[in-house]
């Protein structure tokens, strides 16, 4: 008497009654609206009665200011000449910083260094996927002795933020901006990935989600997260690099 | 230039609208999904959306009106992206400045009160056996195996009850409108 399309159902309300994000998989036609039913009841019998995450409401917060910044410096964005570049390495503190003072506040606690530019044509963003960084120079934000196989050093230019990663003797930069809702990932040297603090999404050092439904599995599981990331991530942007000598260097907007 | 030296702090003003209706909104959505991660999704859309769109200055009860409207069309957009469910609500008009809905405006607390009623009101119209088994499931948040201990019959037999009871009940809640 049960029918077999029952088990997505069931799938999805256990998952719901665990608080957990259930997947839409295999529920269709008429269990659709028992679906919604289900977590309107579900959410009905909360005891917090939908109260937020504090931490959510915070990390909600720096990243409306990092938006609201970053469509201020798109649209007025307009350096005084002579600015020099300052070469940054920022702590996760000092990244929460940045994020309040968008980027006058890049110089808080940031070390001067030169810049090194390299003369050459202006080779686009990766993936297909342009940055829109027409006008551009390379800047030197590592260098190698920093980068054993599968260190990652991170990295803020004036146009964005990511990770020089050693992936298995390949050396690329990486976008820090998660594919999913653009949280800022972050490094863990334990599982070699950069993990999103958002939703627990993980990419590896290739720039690819690690614990999604392809790669993940009830036996193996990935890094300890006891279900599969529930959405395909694209991969993260990749901006170029050239290595020159010791020096890493990232093409990013000119100043 | 001038305009380049202007310090970017955070806008006041907008903060100030954050501070007011995030907890409204994310409670609002998640009256409508049930789960916190969605919930967080969708209230984040509502508001990297007001970043964008938002005009700040408009008075107080346009802006929570703007907020309603479209933390209501995210919540329509995931059920029908999802489930690809149609449209109940038809008069979606993504982010206009129409004059506040009273369901949209009400106090987020009332809100709550106002769905713990309607389940209330939707358990009491269901047989017993089937409003039994909703509430130790969900409003209780018992397993299957404990509900099927508690009603006495075996776990394939909650299943199938459960599944019953919420068919039943969907059913009832849309011919309710």
């Amino acid at each position: 008497m049960a029918d077999d399309r029952n088990e997505a159902l069931d799938r999805f309300i256990d998952t719901l009654l665990e608080g957990g994000r259930p997947a839409p998989d295999g529920v269709v036609g008429d269990e659709a609206p028992m679906a919604r039913l289900a977590a309107e009841l579900a959410a009905a019998s909360d005891p917090t009665r939908g109260v937020p995450d504090p931490a959510f409401v915070e990390q909600l917060r720096l990243r409306m200011r990092d938006a609201d910044a970053g469509i201020s410096s798109v649209q007025e964005w307009a350096p005084p000449a002579g600015t020099s570049f300052r070469r940054i390495r920022l702590t996760r503190r000092d990244l929460l910083r940045v994020g309040l003072g968008a980027a006058g506040g890049l110089a808080a606690g940031a070390s001067m260094s030169s810049i090194l530019r390299a003369a050459g044509p202006a080779p686009l963003q990766t993936n297909g996927r342009p940055l829109g960084v027409r006008d551009g120079e390379w800047v030197a934000v590592a260098t190698l002795d920093e980068l054993p196989e599968g260190a990652a050093v991170r990295f803020t230019t004036i146009a964005f933020g990511g990770f020089i990663v050693n992936d298995a003797g390949t050396i690329r930069a990486l976008s820090s901006v998660c594919t999913h809702m653009g949280c800022t990932l972050y490094y863990r040297s334990e599982w070699q990935d950069l993990r999103c603090p958002c939703h627990n999404a993980s990419f590896n050092l290739a720039g690819e989600l690690a614990n999604g439904r392809a790669s993940w599995s009830e036996e193996t599981g990935y890094a300890g997260d006891i279900r599969a990331y529930p959405i395909d991530l694209p991969p993260l942007v990749r901006p170029d690099i050239k290595v020159v000598g010791q020096d890493v260097l990232v093409w990013t907007a000119k100043v | 230039m001038a305009r380049a030296d202007r310090p970017r702090d955070p806008r006041p003003r907008f903060e100030a609208i954050y501070d007011q209706h995030v907890l409204a909104i994310h409670r609002f959505v998640y009256a409508r999904v049930g789960n916190r991660p969605d919930a967080e999704d969708l209230t984040g859309q509502v508001f990297m959306r007001a970043v964008e769109q938002l005009d700040v200055d408009r008075p107080a009860p346009q802006i929570s009106a703007w907020l309603y409207r479209v933390a209501q069309n995210a919540v329509a957009d995931y059920w029908r992206a999802f489930y690809r469910l149609p449209q109940v609500d038809v008069n979606k008009v993504a982010g206009s400045w129409e004059p506040v809905t009273p369901q949209a405006s009400r106090h987020a607390d009332a809100e709550a009160v106002r769905a713990e009623t309607a389940v209330r009101g939707l358990l009491k119209q269901l047989p017993k056996q089937y409003a039994r088994v909703l509430e130790l499931r969900f409003l209780h948040r018992l397993s299957v195996a404990e509900t099927a201990a508690r009603l006495g019959i075996s776990k394939g037999n909650a299943k199938v009850l459960q599944y019953r009871a919420l068919r039943k009940a969907a059913l009832m809640v849309e011919t309710d409108g």
